[in-house]
């Protein structure tokens, strides 16, 4: 169980750079069989999310910010032994993160959440090429397609890969989240059909279980 | 003039406390009389009253102050110890002014700039890789207990009519052998030859789908070592009969009753006879030793076959490993049987092991604990 006491303690380690004590509390966590959905929402993306503030209201610097996350991308690897268990046969989701996209964590959490609710979650990574997008769309043939975006400025990158994906693959479904639009500029996807917005990972959640 | 001493002053001050710039100030024989905190925090000491000579790593041994002072718009890409004891290139410059020498040192910031956005990318795409990996090594498992289900099912229905064919035909060879001329008899002892290997095969895919699903148990019972080997020299009675080969046991006499599964070790000594008849050269002799060591009873079975290479010995217990000695004839080898027998004797809390010299033959060892 994640208590407020331990997340301030994996707060300020994860801030401070202390892999080891990260690691520590989340191969604990691991161990004691946590339901790695509390794990990924009360652990990672609020850590996350605080440490993006942090860095926004000038903080910490953005290297802080990307140590924090490269320390959080290597220990989503702790998880990994249960979150690729059991049958994947929910369906298949291709998860990008668009051209110019480097922040890639939140994507490939995503990825995992899919996984573990029986899907198969590709995850293509940061800054992928539409080119290679959609040649992997056509060699899988995805139920799904996510994309991911954290920084505002890279929407029309976003914009352009949903239009190729609708011009090559006009009947994909496509769902859209992101960090970039949490101060808003989710117009931008009204008017594509096929494009739904995803908020959180909770959210994320409740609509696979509804599907 | 005060003005322009206020500004210097200012300028100091921010060099001393804030700059993050390497700033010393030294005698000309290089004596520092003044270091700000930068130079402090990335060598980890306060360098009043050190050395520049001692700070740097002068791996040419051609460091000369005097010469480099005199050059003050140079800048030369320097090495020195830094807090941590790991090296750090500083492009320096020195300037002489009356009796001092100032020591300015800057990091190349683009390119660590660039180191940093490197590592980063570096550590997404060894992230992305482990990803990868879980996700197909997870496939890879899921594939591999579909394959054991197919394999443990196939081998369960093969295994009624193969056993129906091996007993048949043994039945025939010691009970008509008398009213069948040679070829027939031939004949019949090539079925049921056959019919054996393909038993060892069926039951070698059962127990391997039983080990990778974990359903390998044992239902150990006191049991007797003696009438279990003896039941496995009958069953390799025939083939031993068809190459002639004698199978001599020694020091059986005083075995005790050990907690075994009598079944799987049956299988053992089935197994392991079965592997030095036929291995060993025809017209010799197959030797069966048991001793004892401490609370341990030792199992040794001799051939006098070809041998082993010691570069194979530690594969020979591996699943489907092959080693370059063939089975003489046309016997065939699934590469389970050892990598089986091994599981067994382990999961009993023995050991098994093997001593060859290549063309003297070869012993393969086990031991059972007496309790």
């Amino acid at each position: 169980m994640i208590t407020d006491q331990l997340y301030e303690k994996y707060l300020s380690s994860l801030l401070e750079g202390e892999r080891k004590a990260c690691i520590r509390i989340v191969q604990e966590l691991v161990d004691q069989q946590i339901d790695l959905k509390h794990l990924y929402t009360d652990l990672f993306q609020k850590s996350l999310y605080t440490v993006g503030e942090l860095w926004e209201a000038n903080r910490i610097t953005v290297a802080r910010e990307h140590l924090a996350t490269a320390i959080t991308e290597g220990l989503l690897n702790l998880a990994y032994p249960q979150v690729f268990q059991g049958e994947k046969t929910s369906g298949n989701i291709v998860i990008s993160c668009t051209a110019n996209e480097y922040h890639q964590v939140g994507g490939k959490m995503v990825a995992d959440i899919f996984e573990m609710n029986g899907w198969n979650g590709y995850f293509l990574g940061a800054n992928t090429p539409v080119d290679q997008l959609l040649s992997f769309v056509d060699e899988v043939n995805p139920d799904l397609v996510g994309l991911s975006l954290s920084i505002y400025f890279n929407s029309q990158s976003l914009q352009n890969c949903i239009e190729a994906i609708n011009a090559d693959f006009p009947s994909q479904d496509i769902i859209v989240g992101g960090q970039a639009f949490r101060w808003g500029g989710k117009d931008i996807l009204k008017q594509y059909r096929s494009v739904d917005f995803i908020s959180t990972l909770e959210d994320l959640e409740k609509q696979i279980k509804d599907a | 003039m005060e003005e322009e001493s206020a500004i210097f002053e200012k300028i100091h001050e921010y060099l001393d406390r804030s700059a993050p710039l390497f700033f010393l100030i030294a005698s000309p024989d290089g004596l520092i009389s003044e270091s700000n905190n930068f130079s402090k925090a990335l060598t980890g000491n306060d360098l009043n009253g050190t050395k520049i000579q001692d700070l740097i790593l002068d791996f040419s041994g051609n460091f000369d102050l005097k010469q480099l002072a005199g050059e003050p718009l140079q800048e030369n890409l320097i090495s020195i110890r830094t807090f941590d004891g790991l090296p750090q290139s500083v492009y320096f410059s020195f300037m002489e002014v009356d009796e001092y020498i100032l020591v300015f040192g800057r990091l190349d910031i683009e390119e660590l700039e660039k180191m940093r956005r490197d590592v980063l990318a570096l550590n997404r795409d060894l992230n992305n890789i482990t990803r990868l990996l879980h996700q197909k090594n997870a496939q890879l498992e899921r594939l591999n207990e579909e394959k054991n289900q197919f394999l443990g099912m196939a081998a369960h229905d093969l295994r009624k009519p193969i056993g129906l064919i091996t007993s048949y035909s043994e039945f025939l060879i010691e009970e008509v052998s008398s009213l069948l001329d040679s070829e027939q008899m031939e004949f019949l002892e090539t079925v049921h030859s056959a019919a054996f290997s393909m038993k060892r095969l069926v039951d070698d895919f059962l127990d391997t789908s039983a080990i990778e699903a974990g359903k390998f148990e044992l239902d150990l019972q006191p049991g007797n070592i003696s009438d279990i080997l003896r039941q496995s020299l009958k069953i390799n009675s025939l083939l031993a009969a068809k190459k002639d080969v004698n199978i001599r046991v020694e020091g059986m006499d005083s075995i005790p009753s050990l907690m075994i599964d009598a079944s799987k070790i049956e299988q053992v000594f089935t197994n392991l006879i079965a592997n030095a008849v036929e291995y060993t050269d025809p017209e010799t002799e197959v030797l069966i030793t048991f001793c004892y060591e401490g609370q341990k009873m030792i199992v040794a079975l001799r051939d006098s076959g070809p041998g082993i290479p010691p570069e194979e010995k530690d594969r020979l217990f591996k699943p489907f490993a092959k080693t370059s000695i063939k089975k003489p004839g046309k016997a065939r080898s699934t590469g389970l049987g050892l990598a089986i027998t091994r599981k067994i004797i382990e999961a009993h809390k023995g050991s098994i092991w093997v001593e060859s010299v290549p063309g003297q033959g070869t012993t393969v060892y086990f031991s059972l604990p007496k309790d």
